[in-house]
């Protein structure tokens, strides 16, 4: 299993949804910069093959180059949680640091939700398709199609990764989603109801070391968990390097089903539903 | 459509090189795709969503009969089949485990197929499992590194129409069909997909086993082109169809 760059600290996506607090928070600045030093050494080594040139060809293999599973608002703020949300919030934290981790979709193999997947420390490949954008996820063999050809059907149901249509905005692949069932959560602790809407800006945009990310704006609206619309933020760095992995185009095979450990019923889980 | 709508949408066709007949309404869905992953000129389009028209079962070579199997690899097929008989959960997709190849094209679930320039996608609507060929890789050599996969290991290339996918690196814990036909981890499969018309793919595989055959063997399928469909969230768990 490939690790990513997580301080020996393992967040796995099928793993309980333990509250865990942003990772650059838990470093001590002297480990902060040293895993900025070791970062920026790794990363000269990510594109031997180069990005494709068409600012909107996300083509390829991407991955999040810092995993960090809670979700903040993009100045580092807590979300605008209504008086019940932020109940439910401490509720869930409370719960985990007592021993009784309450779970979600992904612990039980189902698709993980948005913006949950999104977070994910797993890598992810775009495909462009007539009418689509897919993303196909290393995690739980997670499919997210975008739609840029129709609206979400009238009679849509509500599913664990809804409906996402998708424009382009200039440079930018903006992707709508909604109809996303109430058995996920939006990151560990976060829950939201059925008004929930997603927006997501992806564009393709280039570090100062001259490395090529997707920077993905996440804008969450559900007025009946949020006091407002709140945006996060995560960028993807171009992963041509393990792109090339033989007979699988960079992704490991990733059964959730197989020999699941937090399955509801093992010891000290709890399911939110 | 004006006839100067339909000359754009004619040299767009050229421009991205794909079958076009009848197609032109598919013209603006293509103008979305960046042009360095259309397939090249001549490429038969393959892309869209595609479903058996009859479900198969029990896979038979192409003229009918029982496929070869060695006399241990016999006597586990009876044995599979018995099981499955006295319970359902005796199949090893039962609890919601990958299908293997070449059952999962055998599921009765539509699959799409992305067709890009350097690799094909089959994005199963069973339980959302997906499949990404390469087509410009070559196949990995099996041996003690190369883990084993549900799905294996893939490489495909254009052989004039036809798409033909090698795949090897298999672990033996799936059944070749829906009948309970086993297998062992020496398992090695060639798809082959070509057009028949727009909208049907005449598909045969031939199975490779020296541990489960007598000798490599042959089968066919057909896949007819569901238009317009949204591949749906399948969740195994959630609404399990054998």
């Amino acid at each position: 299993m490939r690790l990513n760059l997580v301080e020996g600290l393992w967040v796995g996506a099928c793993m309980a949804s333990v509250s865990l607090p942003a990772l650059a928070q838990e470093l001590t600045p002297e480990q902060q910069a040293a895993r900025a030093a070791r970062l920026s050494e790794e990363m000269k080594t990510w594109e031997p093959v180069a990005p494709p040139t068409d600012p909107r060809d996300f083509t390829g293999l991407w991955e999040v180059p810092i995993p960090l599973v809670g979700l903040r608002q993009t100045d580092g703020s807590q979300p605008p949680f209504t008086a019940q949300e932020a109940k439910d919030v401490q509720f869930h934290i409370d719960s985990a640091r007592a021993g009784q981790v309450i779970t979600d979709a992904s612990s039980q193999c189902f698709p993980h939700g948005v913006p949950r997947l999104t977070t994910a420390p797993y890598p992810l490949r775009f495909a462009h398709a007539p009418g689509m954008v897919l993303m196909l996820h290393e995690v739980a063999h997670n499919v997210r199609y975008i739609h840029l050809d129709r609206p979400a059907p009238a009679n849509e149901p509500y599913t664990f990764l809804g409906y996402s249509t998708g424009h382009w905005d200039g440079n930018t692949l903006v992707v709508e989603t909604t109809h996303l069932n109430q058995d996920t959560l939006l990151d560990g602790n976060i829950s939201h109801g059925p008004r929930l809407k997603v927006t997501e800006r992806w564009t393709k945009v280039k570090t100062a070391s001259g490395n090529t990310q997707l920077q993905n704006v996440i804008t969450i609206e559900d007025p009946d968990h949020f006091t407002r619309p709140w945006s996060t933020q995560r960028n993807f760095a171009f992963r041509s390097d393990i792109a090339n992995s033989a007979g699988s185009e960079g992704l490991v095979e990733y059964s959730c089903e197989e020999n699941n450990r937090n399955q509801p019923g093992a010891d000290k889980i709890v399911t939110a539903r | 459509m004006s006839s100067r709508f339909a000359l754009i949408a004619l040299a767009a066709c050229a421009l991205a090189a794909l079958d076009c007949a009848g197609a032109s309404a598919k013209v603006d869905a293509w103008a979305d795709v960046p042009l360095a992953q259309r397939p090249v000129a001549g490429t038969p389009n393959i892309g869209g969503v595609w479903q058996m028209p009859r479900r198969i079962v029990a896979l038979k070579t192409v003229d009918g009969r029982e496929p070869p199997l060695l006399p241990a690899a016999k006597a586990q097929y009876a044995r599979n089949i018995a099981a499955l008989k006295a319970d359902p959960g005796a199949d090893p997709i039962s609890g919601c485990l990958m299908h293997g190849l070449p059952r999962l094209l055998y599921a009765p679930y539509p699959v799409l197929i992305s067709q890009e320039r350097d690799r094909i996608n089959f994005v199963h609507e069973a339980n959302h499992t997906f499949r990404i060929v390469t087509l410009t890789k070559p196949l990995p050599k099996v041996d003690e590194d190369l883990d084993p996969q549900w799905l294996g290991h893939s490489a495909g290339r254009w052989e004039g129409r036809t798409l033909v996918i090698d795949t090897v690196g298999f672990n033996d814990k799936t059944w070749l069909d829906y009948s309970g036909l086993p297998h062992s981890d020496q398992l090695r499969i060639q798809e082959r997909y070509k057009l028949a018309g727009h909208d049907r793919i005449k598909g045969e595989i031939t199975i490779t086993d020296p541990r489960t055959f007598a000798a490599p063997w042959t089968t066919s399928f057909v896949l007819t082109r569901k238009p317009n469909y949204d591949l749906k969230e399948s969740v195994c768990a959630r609404d399990h169809r054998m």
